[in-house]
This record gives C-alpha cells, sequence and structure tokens, in this order.
C-alpha cells in the first residue's frame, strides 16, 4: 500500500492525512522499566487492527506506543519489535511512579500534540486535532487513567474489552443521528463480556451528527483486559519511529505524592502450590458444610483455595468467620483478579464464566466437578466429573487419602 | 483557632442485590432483572463506610448523592443508616436517563457542589466499581470533571485538619507483578475511591464514643430520611441537556448478544461422579501429576 491509496473517506479532502483524527494510541504500562504484560497484549491486538486498517483505509495510520517514566528510553525497541510503528515518550522524575493527575496531564499534552503527529507521520497535518483510538489497560492504574484523560479529552470509553473490530456501520440513532440512517466509517466496535460473564454488549463511541447536539468524540478507546489477547512475537527486524517528548509540568500538576512504594507478598500464594481448587456459586445449598468438604479435599491435595468473583461479594448469610476469611478478593481467580497456571486446577461448583476462563485458561491440567454437564466450564477442561459436590468431595478425598498413604508407606 | 469544619460527600448507586435468596438468574446465566431485588451496593457501602470514618473521627458533614430513578432514594437511606448522613441528595430528571459514564459524571460534578449547603465538599468518596455496570469510570471522570485529583483503591486514610491535607494508603493488584502498598498525601480537596477490602478502624476511647453516639443518631435518622432528602431535577442543577443523559453520552450499546461458546481447546473426558471406581481412576491421575510435576 502506497500513499497514493485512493481514500476512501467520503469528506471534501482527498488525502486520509487530512483527517483530525488519526492513529491508534496504546497506553503503555511498566513496572520500573519492565511493561506489564498487558502492554504488550494490547500492542499486539493494535498490530492486527491496524495492519488491516492500513490495507483497508490508509497505510498513513499508525500504531503509537505511549510510555512515561523517569528513565524509559530504553524501553522503546522493545515496544517496536512488539508493534509499535512510534513510540512517544516522557522522561522525567516525577514521573517515576504513576499519579492520576500527572499522568493523566501528560498523556492529555501527548494526544493533542501536532508536532507528535507529524513526527508519527508527514501526512499528519495542522488539521490533527486527537488520536482516531486511543488503547489502556483495564487493571488499577489503566482503568482510573482512561476514566480521566477521556473526561480531559471529552469523548468515549467502554472498559473491560475482550474483542475489538474496526468497520463501517449504519447507524441509526434517536440521539445520535437523529433517526436517519448515517454511515459511520472506521468505528471501533468494543466487545465487553457482561459481570455474568454469558452477555456480550458492544459499545461504539460516536460522534453526534445530529444537527441540534452536534458533538466529535474522538478519540474512541477502552480499556482492555489483561490477559486476552496475544502479544505478537517480537521481530527484531521491525523499525519505528522514536520520538521524546517534552512534558510541561506545572507546581500545581505535583500536588499529589507518593510517599513510599512498598511491595507486599499475597498471604495467599497461588504461584507455588502445584494444585488449586477453586469453589463458586455451586456451594450455595448449604455453604458452611460445602465449604469444609472443600476444604478437606484441598487438603488431602496439598492445594491452594482460590474462588470465583461472586464468591467475594460475600452473597451468603454465614456467621462462620472461617469461611468468610475464604471469600476476599484476594482469593478470586479470573479478570478481576488473579491470573494463575498450576499443574492441575479444580473448579468446584464454578459454571465457568468468561472472566473465570480468562484466569486459568493456561493450567496444565483442568478438573471441573459440576452436576450441570452443560456448563460452559465443559469446554476449557480435560476432565468432567458429572455430580453434586456434596457427593463426589467426601468420596473422592478418602479415595486420595488412600492413595497417599500408599505412595508414604512405598516411600 | 479552631478548625475549618470538614465536608465529605460520597457518590452511591443503587445495584441488584447479587446476594443469595434476593439475586436471581434467567436459565442462560444471565441476571433476572425483573425478579431482582435492589440495594446500596456493596462498593457503595464501602464508599459509606469511609465516609462514616470521616463523621465518627473529625466530626465530619456528610452528604450523600445518586443519579437514578425515585426508587433510588432506597440506596440513599441504607447509606444514611451506615454513615449518619446530614443531607441525602437523589439526582432525578427524564433526560439523565441512558447516561454512559461521561454524562453520569456531569450530573454528579453539579451534585457535588451543592452538596452540605452548597460549600461542596473538601473529599468526595466513591466505591470501587459498581456491581452491575462494572465500569470503574464514573468516579475517576467525576474527579477529573470537579477539577479534584483522584486517588483510586485507598485502603486506609487520614486527614490532617490543620494543614488541609490526606494522607492515604492504596493497594494496587499488578497482573503478572507482585501487589503494592503506596502512601499518597495531597492536599484537600481531594476524590477517593474506597478499596473492596476498605474497613475503618476506630481505636481510641473517644472515637468508640464517637462511635457509639453516631450510630444511634444514624438509626434514627434514618427512621425519617426524606426530612434530610433532597431530590434535585435537571432545572435545578443548571445542567446543560446537551451534556447529560443520551446526548451527553459518546457511547452507545450497539448490540448485546450472547457470548458464543469458545471453540474447545481441551479434549474433556466425562466421569459420573456417582461412580467410585471411576472417581478412584481421576484420584489416581492426579495424584500422579501432582508426584510428577517439578516443584515450582
Amino acid at each position: 500500500m502506497s500513499e497514493s491509496t485512493p481514500n476512501l473517506e467520503s469528506n471534501s479532502d482527498n488525502l486520509a492525512g487530512i483527517e483530525p483524527y488519526q492513529h491508534l494510541y496504546v497506553v503503555i504500562e511498566h513496572e520500573e522499566g519492565i511493561p506489564v504484560p498487558v502492554s504488550l497484549e494490547m500492542l499486539g491486538e493494535a498490530r492486527r487492527l491496524m495492519d488491516d486498517f492500513n490495507t483497508k483505509y490508509s497505510s498513513n495510520e499508525k500504531v503509537v506506543a505511549v510510555v512515561l517514566g523517569d528513565n524509559v528510553r530504553h524501553l522503546c525497541e522493545d515496544l517496536i519489535k512488539s508493534g509499535a510503528d512510534a513510540v512517544v515518550y516522557a522522561n522525567n522524575p516525577s514521573l517515576r511512579y504513576y499519579t492520576n493527575l500527572l499522568y493523566t496531564k501528560i498523556i492529555c499534552q501527548i494526544a493533542e500534540d501536532k508536532n507528535v503527529a507529524r513526527s508519527i507521520s508527514p501526512l499528519s497535518s495542522e488539521n490533527f486535532k486527537k488520536p482516531r483510538y486511543m488503547f489502556f489497560s483495564a487493571d488499577n492504574t489503566g482503568r482510573h487513567l482512561s476514566s480521566t484523560v477521556m473526561a480531559q479529552l471529552e469523548s468515549g470509553l467502554a472498559s473491560d474489552i475482550n474483542k475489538l473490530v474496526i468497520s463501517d456501520l449504519e447507524i441509526r440513532h434517536e440521539h445520535k443521528t437523529k433517526g436517519q440512517v448515517t454511515k459511520y466509517e472506521k468505528t471501533l466496535e468494543m466487545y465487553r463480556p457482561d459481570f455474568s460473564g454469558f452477555l456480550w454488549t458492544t459499545i461504539l463511541c460516536l460522534d453526534n451528527r445530529n444537527p441540534s447536539i452536534a458533538r466529535e468524540y474522538h478519540p474512541q478507546s477502552c480499556s482492555i483486559i489483561p490477559g486476552v489477547f496475544e502479544p505478537i512475537a517480537k521481530e527484531d527486524e521491525r523499525t519505528g519511529t522514536i520520538i521524546e517528548f517534552e512534558p510541561q509540568i506545572s507546581h500545581e500538576d505535583l500536588r499529589v505524592k507518593v510517599l513510599s512504594r512498598n511491595i507486599i507478598k499475597s498471604t495467599i500464594d497461588f504461584e507455588s502450590c502445584k494444585i488449586i481448587v477453586s469453589y463458586g456459586r455451586g456451594i450455595r445449598d448449604s455453604p458452611e458444610e460445602n465449604f469444609k468438604l472443600i476444604e478437606q479435599f484441598a487438603k488431602s491435595l496439598n492445594a491452594e483455595i482460590g474462588i470465583s468473583l461472586p464468591i467475594s461479594k460475600r452473597p451468603y448469610q454465614t456467621k462462620d468467620q472461617h469461611l468468610l476469611s475464604y471469600m476476599i478478593p484476594e482469593r478470586v481467580i479470573g479478570t478481576s483478579g488473579r491470573k494463575v497456571s498450576p499443574v492441575v486446577y479444580i473448579a468446584i461448583g464454578i459454571s465457568g464464566a468468561i472472566q473465570h476462563l480468562a484466569g486459568m485458561k493456561e493450567s496444565g491440567f483442568v478438573v471441573v466437578i459440576n452436576p450441570d454437564a452443560d456448563a460452559a466450564f465443559r469446554d476449557e477442561c480435560d476432565l468432567f466429573i458429572k455430580g453434586r459436590m456434596e457427593q463426589v468431595l467426601p468420596v473422592l478425598t478418602e479415595l486420595i487419602k488412600k492413595r497417599m498413604l500408599t505412595i508414604e508407606k512405598r516411600a | 483557632m479552631p478548625v475549618r469544619p470538614l465536608n465529605v460527600g460520597v457518590i452511591v448507586k443503587l445495584e441488584p442485590d447479587f446476594s443469595e435468596g434476593n439475586v436471581s438468574y434467567n436459565p442462560d446465566g444471565t441476571l433476572n432483572r425483573a425478579e431482582t431485588k435492589n440495594i446500596l451496593g456493596p462498593h457503595s457501602a464501602a464508599a459509606t463506610l469511609a465516609a462514616f470514618y470521616c463523621k465518627v473521627k473529625y466530626d465530619a458533614r456528610v452528604a450523600i448523592g445518586t443519579m437514578g430513578p425515585p426508587i433510588a432514594n432506597q440506596a440513599l437511606k441504607q447509606a444514611q443508616i451506615i454513615s449518619n448522613a446530614d443531607e441525602l441528595h437523589l439526582y432525578s430528571d427524564r433526560i439523565f436517563a441512558g447516561a454512559d459514564t461521561l454524562a453520569t459524571a456531569e450530573v454528579l460534578r453539579l451534585g457535588v457542589s451543592r452538596m452540605n449547603n452548597g460549600l461542596g465538599a473538601d473529599i468526595v468518596i466513591s466505591g470501587h466499581r459498581a456491581s452491575d455496570g462494572e465500569t470503574g469510570q464514573t468516579g475517576p471522570q467525576t474527579a477529573w470533571k470537579l477539577g479534584y485529583p483522584f486517588i483510586g483503591n485507598v485502603i486506609d486514610f487520614q486527614i490532617d485538619q490543620e494543614n488541609r491535607s490526606i494522607h492515604a494508603k492504596r493497594f494496587i493488584l499488578l497482573y503478572g507483578f507482585y501487589d503494592v502498598i503506596e502512601e499518597i498525601q495531597a492536599p484537600l480537596p481531594v476524590f477517593i475511591s474506597a478499596d473492596p477490602s476498605y474497613k475503618p478502624s476506630f481505636d481510641t476511647v473517644s472515637e468508640r464514643l464517637s462511635l457509639a453516639r453516631n450510630l444511634n443518631e444514624a438509626r434514627s435518622k434514618a427512621e425519617n430520611f426524606e426530612k434530610y432528602l433532597q431530590v434535585y431535577n435537571s432545572e435545578a442543577l443548571g445542567a446543560d441537556p446537551r451534556f447529560v443523559g443520551l446526548p451527553g453520552s459518546p457511547t452507545i450499546v450497539y448490540k448485546v448478544e450472547k457470548i458464543p461458546k469458545a471453540k474447545a481447546k481441551r479434549r474433556v473426558e466425562f466421569i459420573d461422579g456417582n461412580d467410585t471406581a471411576q472417581l478412584d481412576m481421576a484420584a489416581e491421575k492426579l495424584l500422579q501429576l501432582m508426584t510428577e510435576a517439578p516443584i515450582k
């Protein structure tokens, strides 16, 4: 593809480069100079989407990684090898640790900077206003950062996305188009699994084309669930543009101070245990008794205990403090909690919502205990024990104990 | 010189009650909204507890606001029982309906500025995210529109009333890395979101006395919660109709579908949970995997 590709835009401008909204900006998160995994996953998906975009619409629009810190220049080449066409970085001692206020300001400065846009692609003109698309991670940092950046840029944001498509859509909407069928080109379809894990909602960020409320909403942006997209295999021969950005920082922007930062080890060790036993809403019939069975079963296998997200909301009335200590966010496996990959993962009374699966799908061998043979988990497990936990667990625990005893005797 | 009183604002949401016995699911696993009761969301309750902490410890004035239909006043009543709030605000107007997070934040921004007899708030507190919407965007967007710095995932905080500043601890979960506890300092006003694990503690004798007094007051206030309720429509808030509700929402829901089942990546073997012989084979397999695997 070359710059002489006929432009598919219906507006009066003939060059794709004249459009005010261009490129896909990906906000990179790193921990002390090491990119967090979701950053490379986002770059991978951005690369795939923009490869298609470059073929279908225009080769001028780029994948742009944005990275802030106090010593992040060394990250840039790696981000290019991981899919970026350009990297915009800002180095400043006050950017060492994320504070929402300062990071929001600087990211917005970068997003609205015409010189940055021109360095990314010479065809970005004076017309450049903002990025066309923007990606953030849906973690503790990116969730808040995406919100405040979009509040400042006054555009729309979808959270917790796990599928993305760029297409031309015909939209008829009471407000957006005043009921008229209107074509929206290069629209980002953002798919979001809802809290149940069974419904997919597609969110669009659309300009108001209705004259009485006319407004442009760009960038079209989203936060992306960690662990759902594949990074691309690093290509050493990939080249790109590296752009240093000089941030404008005022005294006011520095009023939130990070006094200290301490790494804490979780009291729950999902990393070093070979087996994880997780339970979900299936314990509902008698939570206390069922939990005792689960705990004995886990003990027989020397396993750590995890839970599905609904359990962390403590949906059962119980005064059992011991059970309550096993219904905490720290134990959640899935996109709202931990990502684990034990040798064996055993899911008891968990239906297999997509958010949960994302947190355990890299486990070695997966066992499901569930009375419902049609549970969504059936397609994500190696062994499906069809039965009620009240019946299965006592028998299985005893069988394991017996076999353990034999092994120990032999040893 | 007496310190300036502390004004606290909380934004909350009425949400489906996901607790067992109250939640109802359709056969396909989706929420049955018609059959499910609504309550003050658990994350909203955590935010309300943080306001109660300010009430007990700093004798703060507390205002609680929510955007929603008239029924959302139930969330305000529950929040008053938790926090002994002095003001309850319901921001309710047909034109607010269908708002996305940006258009909701616009209403809440206007609401917060009317809290505490029009003085606004030195600290605004929100929950981590709603149980149904789950975006976690409304809090930070309201903060930004107010011009308040946003501090998320707060697990503990103290206010220095003389210096008008907050000292907060926040919990950060880094996916693929360790967890981090960060200590933050910032001048008031600020906007914080309470981490789901937030729990206030009251240590001194005077705090415990204040706790008991406030709990009593909260109960009697909530019995007449309408007395504390102020209802604001779009006009009373001075909202620009172009920036609220559907017209003010950049995003739309384009479609909703069932998530198609992923292609099976594993070859599943079914066994009967009532068959001891089959279970024993499962036990054998598990122990084999366990003993063969290298120690991590």
